[in-house]
């Protein structure tokens, strides 16, 4: 049977237009593993468009782009799409991860006891230092890279069939191993660590970490 | 007392801030994105803004002081 992976990628403002284009790689990824990729891009990112296809389509793999809180994860233009309470149980037998602010602090559990398989996300706010003049190429941005990049590394482990645990170690591996190389680095830049090492300290798993797709 | 802390933190965090690049601009979720001036201008200020930059600001000198960064 096809596996089947959904992200969401709205692009309505900065911080969306490189979340977006970070994760846009991770397509090619899932396509070259024969997964099925569901890639709900800007107007498509809203909650009647995400609930259809996890009904429908019971995507192994769901990745949320979007700003966020502590109960919710939103879409194009800020609009909710899963809320705790509202209908966190479409995410049941799903291995998640929310690229958005807070929501592994109450929805990530509350999405796990409603039987998603794995949350993934970040316990407090995501924070990352990117270079206006690079707005129309976000992939050649060396300072997004620094922050983003482990995020797609963390997915593409995904994708290749390993566990949530070895993801999360590769992802944060590489969030150290940027720390380390700023701190050697201009004053200027050295400043950033602490940003690094607060999503560093933020991102976590919930449930299975054995998990696969 | 607390108050006093408080002022206290704020200055150290604005020197930090000083020297970050001013070619560059931070993305704090669904706060939006902030130059260094603006990040400034909020920690002076005291707003949610500003109060994330300090809480971050606390966090690193832990970990520093636990020896987690160098």
């Amino acid at each position: 049977m096809t596996k089947t992976y959904l992200l969401t990628r709205p692009e309505h403002d900065d911080t969306m237009h490189y979340l977006s284009n970070w994760s846009k790689g991770t397509i090619d990824a899932a396509k070259k593993a024969g997964i099925k990729v569901l890639d709900l891009n800007r107007e498509k990112a809203t909650k009647k468009e995400v609930e259809g296809r996890l009904k429908d389509l019971s995507p192994i793999l769901v990745v949320l782009n979007g700003h966020g809180d502590e109960n919710t994860v939103t879409g194009h233009q800020n609009e909710p799409i899963i809320i705790y309470g509202e209908n966190e149980k479409l995410l049941k037998s799903k291995i998640v991860y929310a690229i958005s602010c807070q929501s592994a602090k109450v929805l990530g559990q509350k999405s796990v006891d409603a039987g998603a398989i794995s949350y993934n996300g970040y316990n407090d706010d995501f924070v990352f230092f990117y270079e206006p003049n690079m707005i129309s190429k976000p992939l050649n941005d060396k300072t997004a890279q620094m922050f983003l990049e482990p995020s797609k590394i963390f997915i593409e482990t995904l994708i290749k069939g390993n566990t949530v645990e070895e993801a999360l170690k590769r992802a944060k591996d590489k969030l150290r191993s940027n720390i380390n190389r700023l701190l050697v680095s201009s004053e200027a830049d050295a400043n950033m660590v602490r940003y690094l090492l607060w999503d560093l300290n933020h991102f976590v798993s919930r449930g299975n970490l054995n998990a696969t797709i | 007392m607390s108050e006093k802390i408080s002022e206290d933190i704020k200055k150290l965090v604005i020197a930090r801030l000083e020297t970050l690049p001013a070619d560059k601009k931070i993305s704090i979720g669904s706060f939006g994105d902030y130059s260094k001036t603006e990040l400034i201008a909020s920690v002076n200020k005291g707003d949610k803004v500003g109060k994330k930059i300090i809480e971050i600001e606390l966090e690193f000198l832990r970990a520093l002081k636990e020896g987690i960064v160098q």
